[in-house]
Parts: C-alpha cells; sequence; structure tokens
C-alpha cells in the first residue's frame, strides 16, 4: 500500500476510534512509522486528509454506479437514484462516522473537510444532467442550469441530513424520502414550472432582478 | 401529510359551494356534492401510495359503508398507484438478498408488469421458470400507522360516524392492513391456504418459492389468466359463468365453514380467469375465526328468525348487536332492522341455488346501506355493537355477491354442512 493510502486509512481508524482527529501530523505519522516528510509530500495538512476521506467515498461511490452494466440505458433520474441508493447502502459503513461529522452541520454549511467530497458529487452531478439534457430529458434552461448540480448537492445534504434521523427498520423510509425527493425534483425541472416561477419572480421584482444581473 | 390537509381543504371548498347554491337555488344536488368530494378524496389518497391507498381499497369493497358516489371513485384506486422506479426496485434487492435482482433471476423486467395495493408485481425467469414477483413499497410498513392516524378522523367525518362506535371497527381494519404489510405472514397463508384448498379442482394456486421470498419481497409462478373483471364483462357463455361462480361460493364456503380461516380480500384484481379455472393470487388480507363465532354468527340463516322476533332478538343479544341498555323502542326498531337486512343477505341461502344475474339483489343492497347510514335513529344509538370479526365476514360476503353479480352467475348455495334448523 503506498503512503497517500496509508495515511487515510489510518485517519480514518483513529477517527473512529477516538471520535476526533489526531492532534498534530507529528503524533499521527510517529504512530505510523513515517517521516513527516513523507506525509507532506502527500498531504498539506490533516484537514486535507480528512477532505480526502469523504472525497474518495464519494469517488468510489460514483465510478461503481457508472460501471455497471445497465447504466448505458438508464435515465439521469434513474441514474442519480442508482446513485442515491448505493450511496445508502454504503452508509451503513460509515454512519458513525457520518453522525459525528454531519448531525451537527447545517445543510447547507460547507466546511473544509467537505470540500473533495462537495467536488466529487458536482462532478457525477453534472454528468447525470449533461445525460438528461442530451436526452431531452432536462429542459436546456440556459445559465440557469448551471445551478442544478448545486441544487442536487443540496438535495444530496437534505438526504444525509434525513438518513441520519431516520429511526425506521434498515432505514426503509430514507428510501422513500429518495424515491419521492427525486421524483418530485424531475418532475420540476422537467416541466415548465421552474421558468415560470423564475418568470413570475422576475416581474414580481424587477429590481432584485437588476441587482442579481 | 400536505397533500391531505389539501383534500381537507378542497373537500371543504366544495361544501362551501354547495351550502351557497343550496342558499340562493334553495336546493342542490347531493349526488352532485357527493360525487365531486369523492374525486377529491380519491385523488388524493391514490396520491399518497400505501396505507391510504389501502384504506381506499378497504372502504371501496365495503360500499355499504359509503354512499355509491364515494365507492365508485374509490373502487378505482387499484388501478392508479404510480410505479417504483427501477433503482429502488434494484435497491430493495440488494437490501433484502444482497445481490441485484438480476443476480437472483435470469431475466428481470425492469417495468412493473402490474401495481399491487402495497407494492408492485415484476416478471422475472428463472432456469425456464417464468415468476410474479412482487416488491413491496419501501417504509409502507413505518408509516401505515401515521397515515392512518390522519386518515381516521376525514374518514369519520366523511362517513358521518362517531369515533368511540367505530374504534373496534378501526382497531380491526388496523390490524388487518398491518398484517398485510407482512409479506412472510403472507406467505405462510398463502402456502397453508392454498394446500387446504388443493381438492377443489376449479380453483388453481400460484406455487410460492419461499427461497426467493422474504418480508419485503413474495415470489410466485407467473399465472397465465384473463383478469376477472375483463372475464366478467365480456362475450363468456352462461355455462361457463356458473362455472366460475360455483368455483368462487365453493372456494368461500370451504374456507368459511370449514377451514374457519379466508381470504378476505374478494376484489376483482385479486382472481384471474383460466380456460374454467379461477386462479387466486392474493392472500395478503386472511381472517381467521374460533368457532363459538362461527356458530353464533351463522345462526342467523335460520328461516325462522325472519318469522319470530323473540327467537331473532336472542341471536341479536348473543352477538352484543342489542345491549342490555337499549330501551325497548330501541330494540323494536333494531330488531326491524336486523329482520330487513337478514331477509335480504341470506336470500342466496334460502332455495339451494341462487341467480345472481338479477341486478336488482346487488342494488337492493346498497340501497340498503344507503338507508341505515341515513337512518338519524340508528346513528343515534349508542355503544359498540357487534363484534369486531364481523367486519371481515361482512366484506368478504359482499365482495362474493359483488364478484358473483359481476359474473351474473347461477350458484348452488347449500347451507354450511352441521347447520340443521328445525
Amino acid at each position: 500500500m503506498d503512503n497517500r493510502n496509508r495515511i487515510v486509512e489510518a485517519y480514518t481508524h483513529h477517527l473512529r476510534e477516538h471520535g476526533m482527529p489526531p492532534h498534530t501530523v507529528h503524533a499521527f505519522c510517529k504512530s505510523l512509522g513515517l517521516s513527516e516528510r513523507d506525509f507532506f509530500q502527500e498531504f498539506a495538512s490533516l484537514d486535507s486528509v480528512e477532505s480526502a476521506v469523504w472525497g474518495e467515498w464519494i469517488f468510489g461511490l460514483a465510478a461503481k454506479v457508472s460501471s455497471g452494466a445497465e447504466w448505458k440505458d438508464f435515465s439521469a433520474r434513474n441514474r442519480y437514484l442508482t446513485f442515491l441508493f448505493a450511496f445508502t447502502e454504503s452508509s451503513l459503513d460509515w454512519r458513525s462516522l457520518m453522525i459525528l461529522r454531519f448531525s451537527h452541520l447545517a445543510p447547507v454549511a460547507s466546511p473544509p473537510f467537505l470540500k473533495a467530497f462537495e467536488e466529487h458529487f458536482k462532478t457525477f452531478a453534472t454528468g447525470v444532467i449533461d445525460h438528461g439534457l442530451s436526452t431531452g430529458e432536462i429542459a436546456s434552461r440556459g445559465p440557469l442550469q448551471a445551478l442544478y448540480p448545486a441544487v442536487l448537492y443540496i438535495h444530496f445534504r437534505a438526504v444525509i441530513a434525513f438518513l441520519l434521523k431516520d429511526e425506521s427498520q434498515r432505514f426503509e423510509r430514507t428510501d422513500a424520502f429518495i424515491e419521492k425527493t427525486v421524483a418530485f425534483a424531475f418532475d420540476v425541472i422537467r416541466t415548465q414550472a421552474i421558468d415560470s416561477a423564475f418568470d413570475l419572480a422576475r416581474f414580481l421584482a424587477p429590481s432584485a432582478w437588476g441587482k442579481m444581473s | 401529510m400536505a397533500a391531505l390537509a389539501g383534500a381537507g381543504a378542497r373537500v371543504g371548498m366544495n361544501y362551501l359551494k354547495h351550502y351557497g347554491r343550496q342558499a340562493i337555488s334553495g336546493r342542490a344536488d347531493a349526488d352532485d356534492l357527493q360525487e365531486r368530494n369523492a374525486s377529491e378524496v380519491f385523488r388524493t389518497f391514490s396520491e399518497l401510495k400505501g396505507g391510504p391507498l389501502k384504506l381506499a381499497q378497504m372502504l371501496s369493497i365495503d360500499q355499504s359503508l359509503l354512499p355509491p358516489a364515494y365507492a365508485k371513485q374509490f373502487a378505482r384506486a387499484q388501478y392508479s398507484a404510480p410505479p417504483l422506479s427501477y433503482p429502488l426496485v434494484v435497491r430493495t434487492f440488494r437490501r433484502e438478498f444482497g445481490k441485484d435482482p438480476r443476480e437472483v433471476f435470469d431475466t428481470f423486467e425492469p417495468e412493473a408488469a402490474h401495481a399491487a395495493s402495497i407494492g408492485q408485481v415484476h416478471r422475472a425467469t428463472r432456469d425456464g421458470r417464468t415468476f410474479a414477483v412482487k416488491i413491496q413499497y419501501p417504509g409502507v410498513a413505518e408509516s401505515l400507522r401515521s397515515d392512518l392516524g390522519v386518515v381516521k378522523p376525514i374518514a369519520l367525518q366523511i362517513l358521518g360516524l362517531r369515533e368511540r362506535d367505530v374504534a373496534a371497527y378501526f382497531r380491526e381494519v388496523e390490524a388487518r392492513l398491518l398484517e398485510e404489510t407482512d409479506y412472510e405472514k403472507e406467505l405462510a397463508s398463502a402456502t397453508r391456504l392454498s394446500s387446504a384448498c388443493a381438492h377443489l379442482l376449479q380453483i388453481r394456486f400460484p406455487k410460492y418459492h419461499p427461497e426467493f421470498s422474504n418480508h419485503r419481497v413474495i415470489t410466485m409462478d407467473w399465472m397465465d389468466g384473463v383478469p376477472f373483471d375483463v372475464f366478467a364483462d365480456g362475450p363468456a357463455p352462461q355455462d361457463l359463468r356458473d362455472r366460475i361462480g360455483q368455483a368462487l361460493w365453493d372456494f368461500y364456503a370451504h374456507q368459511i365453514h370449514q377451514l374457519h380461516i379466508f381470504h378476505a380480500d374478494p376484489h376483482p384484481g385479486n382472481f384471474l380467469v383460466h380456460g374454467d379455472q379461477l386462479c387466486v393470487l392474493d392472500f395478503g388480507c386472511t381472517k381467521s375465526i374460533n368457532s363459538d363465532f362461527h356458530a353464533k354468527q351463522f345462526a342467523f340463516l335460520d328461516p325462522a328468525l325472519e318469522t319470530d322476533p323473540a327467537r331473532l332478538a336472542a341471536a341479536m343479544e348473543s352477538m352484543a348487536i342489542l345491549l342490555p341498555t337499549d330501551t325497548p323502542s330501541q330494540r323494536e326498531h333494531l330488531v326491524a332492522l336486523c329482520r330487513t337486512s337478514l331477509e335480504l343477505l341470506a336470500r342466496p341461502f334460502r332455495n339451494g341455488e341462487f341467480d345472481f344475474g338479477d341486478p336488482g339483489f346487488m342494488s337492493a343492497i346498497y340501497e340498503l346501506g344507503e338507508e341505515n347510514r341515513k337512518n338519524d335513529t340508528l346513528r343515534g344509538m349508542r355503544g359498540q355493537r357487534g363484534s369486531a370479526d364481523t367486519i371481515y365476514l361482512n366484506r368478504t360476503f359482499f365482495g362474493l355477491y359483488s364478484l358473483l353479480t359481476r359474473l351474473r352467475a347461477r350458484v348452488k348455495t347449500p347451507l354450511p354442512p352441521g347447520l340443521v334448523f328445525e
């Protein structure tokens, strides 16, 4: 195993065991039998290790679902659902860490340790949306559609918030939550509802619109 | 929840419009109002799926409780639930089997073949066999209780009932509905009832496959056939109608009188007709009764009760339909009412055979239900009456009579063996 993977794995292990990150790079390296030079060749800080921990989870999930046999035939909606269900399935291994990190986090907060997590998710979401745009499943809306990955990210964080509060057997209610919210979201982006809402908002608040543009 | 509140508001609006029109014109069309309210309530129930959809179905079959306009709307419920997405089906499989559906089966169709009340059915094959795989909506069991809590006051309001008088009724319905989410129990009931009815030659059951079943998935053999309502409304000859009708009657007679446990969900969606055989598809709702209740209940079939009010009153006391606290005039009223119902509901048993081709029979039952519903003396009476066990038994007979009427079948209707009246 290379140093990078060793560091990521040992950091995750430490976080699980102690419920907090290692205090210093020095102590962390000592327990791993690595020099600080080895560490800093891979990571700039302990925070960036944690960012890699969460980011690699999402990156791995996205790679796994998009290599599935049926992926090619899936609509954008089914691709996004497949990702989310793979996420909830995988989250069983991560639940205690997620409770540690996410349960006190507002769904819109974007702390440094989630930087890679957010980036990898948005890269994946952009791919899903591009697929939807190319098949006509998602209507093209010019500059507005640049917001779609951000909207999906907020939805994703809402799913996590729901999952962490879910007390149902095998977290079945989270599955239902995902199914229903994604159906709703894709119904909205498929229809003219967004355009009409936007048009109405523009009509009602011309001054606000002026400031935005 | 928001959807339900919306329905409440729309029903309220319809009432306002109704009374507004009444105030202007001095009269309004009550049927018209019911029709519009029914479609609002129905729309909401079908949007919600799961528990409320089930309740809608339950109400739709117990049409004696419902004005015809509601019944018509509710009866559509079983055909119009939106499907689960394929990724959710895969997710359910991975959760329950640890594998994708296409690892469990050789082929698995991503689109549902048809909807079931709290799930949907997919067609799959393996080793040359075709299966029907029924998958439950996730979270239904969890949300059912809370949904029922929300639906209950609306239902009570619509039906004009008092909660404490029908508490036992709701408890029984709730218990049966919760049971319907238990696929392991359904598999056990299906296996037991289908082997206990195996000697009935014109009834067929799919073979169930416990190795591909668990508490959210039930796998059975795929059954070919014509949906019951398509058959009944089609051009089938009279002798075939009679034979299918007889098979249906014998199936229920055997379960109720011999086994004392029965399939309590006789609606057209649960049956297929294949040649001259009837296939039974769904054992989600079964009801068991004890022999004491069975004896008391079917003692009402004694023809002498129709002419002897004292014996009828005694039978009614045995079932707690008459309470010791009733005044003499209340007793008289209830006994008279019971005699009218009995004359109608026991009619198929009277001559050893019955022609359900007469549409007047079913509409008389509807009318009786409607009269009882509007009967102020009856609604003014306090207290819980009767046994909660009668709910599903009545529902079963009501469903059976409806199916036979739809078939326009003539069937032989011997009294249950062991019941001899002098």
